[in-house]
């Protein structure tokens, strides 16, 4: 048994609809403890590939296991352990902010005093103690993205994936979230899969993948990325690499 | 293509373009793109489409076709005992001639057999009438014609509680009699069933639409429930949590549930003490065949939804169920007077055995001894709805 979290073995996922090829023999390696982040243009398969990694969505072909458990199959054992904020933050709007980490809380089993203690760690770390009774409609965007990383984090998964879960977050906030982020990894080797378009983001994760329709064409540390494409940041690389003039 | 390359086409087509247009307050062109849009979604959702069309013309078919005859073919046993009686070499049989006769109308479906033994039948709701031709029949009706003042009297056994199939049923026995010499003198002494049940149109009417409204509004406030769930994008986030999909459906079960509730002691209380209908059998079943009716759309609706991808899909589902329901299920004219091919339909719909028991309870005082086999019906709906539920559900995303 190996030390990776997540393993990827030749993936590939076709969509039916439009017969669309969006991830294609992608191979992945997740050490316990590490920040990744999957970066690439939109299309490339990032959120596709996430989906898959979380079991949401069975992929066509190839191998993955998840904290060494074979995915899609042994899912629901790996549901307790793995934490996720999704693109669109789903969110359900007639319900509080409370309310909405609760019922995640729930399903992940919490005891009502693990809730409310977890619950007041994570308002605080995001900044949403006075909007605990706000339904969650009348939140602001930002707002409802941290509530839905809450609901990501209120059962202390030791994998999270988020997928641009920065997305609308303002400079001071993104700024706590990374220091605890780092802590997380840090203090209680927990592994953070993320995907961004921020580059300057990206360059703060122990990895960088490289996505382009459906394959993993780069990956590695960021400083060692751009010594190799001679750049001062990785947004250069992005923008060499990744084919942004025609998307897909 | 270089991203600079890119930019300056894009430069290119901005020349184009007129800038800075005087904004008019209306414009057709405006207009347009909105209705431009809603065909565009449309043509993207063709089941939709065909669903606009086909429905109307599924609702408007049953409609014209349950309502294309008046009460007919109601079910009633005749036991003609007339022995019949010998003028000379004439012999009188009026009896068979009344029986022939009844027969031969279409308002009334005859069967024959004994009084005794089937009044126990128009109880249960099988017959609707039990007619007795006397043994004397002939010979009082010759007795009468020849000026004696006798009395002759035919007993007929009804269920009362439904006016139009009551007044069928008298008014074909009535063209009967004065076919052969005209009514008078003779005497129908009709015999109410259920405890001499007698109902206005508005009781029978009500104690339907008790079971029709649940229905409607259960179905569509579940269907409506379960998509948002799918559209809102959370039912996605849940597959991946340890949540199943079984877990799940039981969920959305026990919280509709709770909410049919509130509905059954709205439309009990109102029925029962703002409009009045007497409930001649147990309330405590009454509302627990509300529950048991109720869930059997709770689960019908989970078993949609998985079919239904939008809220326009799901609002269809409720017409198509609900509608040709309330023509079939014996709401409206009596399920025995529909044409014969359109009767099998009826036993598909829920809302026929909700009617049944409904009614039942309400108007004739029935209990389980008379209703266990609606009750097996609709339990059996209930664990087949779950079963299609439970093999139709998405537990994943889908491609
Ligand atoms: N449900 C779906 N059905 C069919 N095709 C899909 C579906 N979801 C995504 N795709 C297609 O798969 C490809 C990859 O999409 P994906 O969402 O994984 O990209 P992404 O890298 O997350 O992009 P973004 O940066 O915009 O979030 C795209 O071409 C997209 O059109
Ligand atoms: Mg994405």
């Amino acid at each position: 048994m190996d030390n990776y979290i997540i393993e990827v073995k030749d993936l590939v996922k076709v969509y039916k609809t439009g017969n669309i090829k969006a991830v294609d023999n992608l191979n992945l390696q997740i050490k316990r403890g590490e920040i990744y982040a999957l970066i690439g243009a939109n299309g490339s398969g990032k959120t596709t590939t996430i989906n898959v990694l979380t079991g949401a969505l069975y992929p066509t072909s190839g191998k993955v296991r998840i904290l060494d458990y074979a995915i899609p199959k042994d899912r629901k054992k790996t549901a307790n352990f793995i934490g996720i904020a999704p693109q669109e933050y789903s969110l359900y709007n007639e319900l509080t902010l409370e309310e909405n980490v609760r019922f995640f809380s729930l399903l992940y089993g919490q005891s009502k005093s693990e809730f409310r203690e977890r619950l007041d760690h994570l308002l605080t770390i995001l900044s949403l103690h006075e909007k605990r009774k706000t339904v969650v409609k009348n939140l602001s965007g930002g707002m409802k993205r941290r509530v839905s990383i809450a609901c990501a984090l209120i059962h202390d998964p030791v994998l999270l994936f988020f997928d641009e879960a920065t997305v609308g977050i303002d400079p001071v906030q993104r700024k706590f979230f990374w220091d605890y982020f780092r802590s997380l990894v840090k203090e209680q080797e927990k592994t953070i899969i993320l995907t961004s378009h921020v580059m300057d983001e990206a360059e703060r994760a122990d990895r960088i993948g490289l996505m382009r329709k459906g394959k993993l064409i780069e990956e590695g540390i960021p400083s060692e990325l751009k010594e190799k494409y001679h750049t001062s940041t990785i947004e250069e690389i992005f923008i060499k690499l990744s084919d942004v003039g025609e998307s897909e | 293509m270089k991203v600079e390359d890119k930019n300056k086409n894009i430069n290119k087509e901005q020349k184009k373009t007129k800038g800075n247009q005087e904004l008019k307050t209306f414009s057709w062109k405006r207009v347009l793109a909105v209705t431009i849009r809603i065909l565009n979604s449309f043509k993207r959702d063709p089941r939709t489409l065909g669903l606009l069309i086909v429905v109307p013309s599924i609702i408007m078919i049953v409609f014209g076709l349950a309502f294309s005859g008046e009460v007919k073919d109601v079910p009633i046993i005749i036991d003609n005992q007339d022995e019949g009686f010998d003028i000379g070499p004439i012999s009188l049989d009026i009896g068979t001639n009344i029986t022939d006769f009844l027969i031969n109308d279409t308002r009334v479906d005859v069967y024959l057999g004994s009084y005794e033994d089937n009044i126990q039948q128009v109880e249960e709701g099988k017959y609707i009438a039990a007619i007795l031709i006397p043994s004397n029949f002939s010979e009082g009706i010759y007795r009468l014609s020849m000026g004696y003042n006798t009395v002759i009297e035919i007993i007929v056994y009804i269920d009362a509680t439904e006016p139009n199939v009551r007044a069928s049923v008298l008014n074909s026995l009535y063209d009967a009699l004065a076919e052969i010499r005209g009514s008078q003198g003779i005497q129908i002494n009709q015999i109410i069933a259920h405890g001499g049940s007698e109902y206005t149109g508005l009781e029978v009417g009500m104690s339907a639409s008790m079971a029709y409204v649940l229905s409607f509004l259960l179905l569509l406030i579940s269907l409506v429930t379960l998509i948002r769930e799918k559209i809102s994008g959370t039912e996605s986030r849940l597959y991946s949590t340890p949540l199943t999909a079984t877990e799940r459906m039981l969920g959305y079960v026990f919280g509709l549930t709770i909410i049919g509730l509130l509905m059954i002691f709205a439309i009990m209380i109102f029925g029962i003490f703002v409009f009045g209908i007497e409930v001649r059998g147990s309330i405590l079943l009454l509302f627990i065949s509300f529950i048991l009716f109720g869930m059997v759309h709770i689960f019908l609706s989970l078993f949609l939804s998985n079919y239904a991808e939008n809220e326009f899909q799901a609002i269809q589902f409720t017409p198509i169920i609900v509608i040709p329901g309330m023509a079939v299920s014996g709401m409206l004219i009596p399920i025995y007077s529909l044409p014969d091919w359109l009767e099998p339909l009826s036993f598909v719909f829920p809302l026929t055995y909700g009617v049944n028991i409904i009614k039942g309870i309400m108007l004739k005082g029935w209990g389980f001894k008379e209703l266990w086999l609606d009750f097996v019906i609709l339990t059996g709906m209930i664990i087949i709805f779950f079963v299609l539920a439970l093999i139709t559900v998405k537990d994943r995303m889908s491609d």
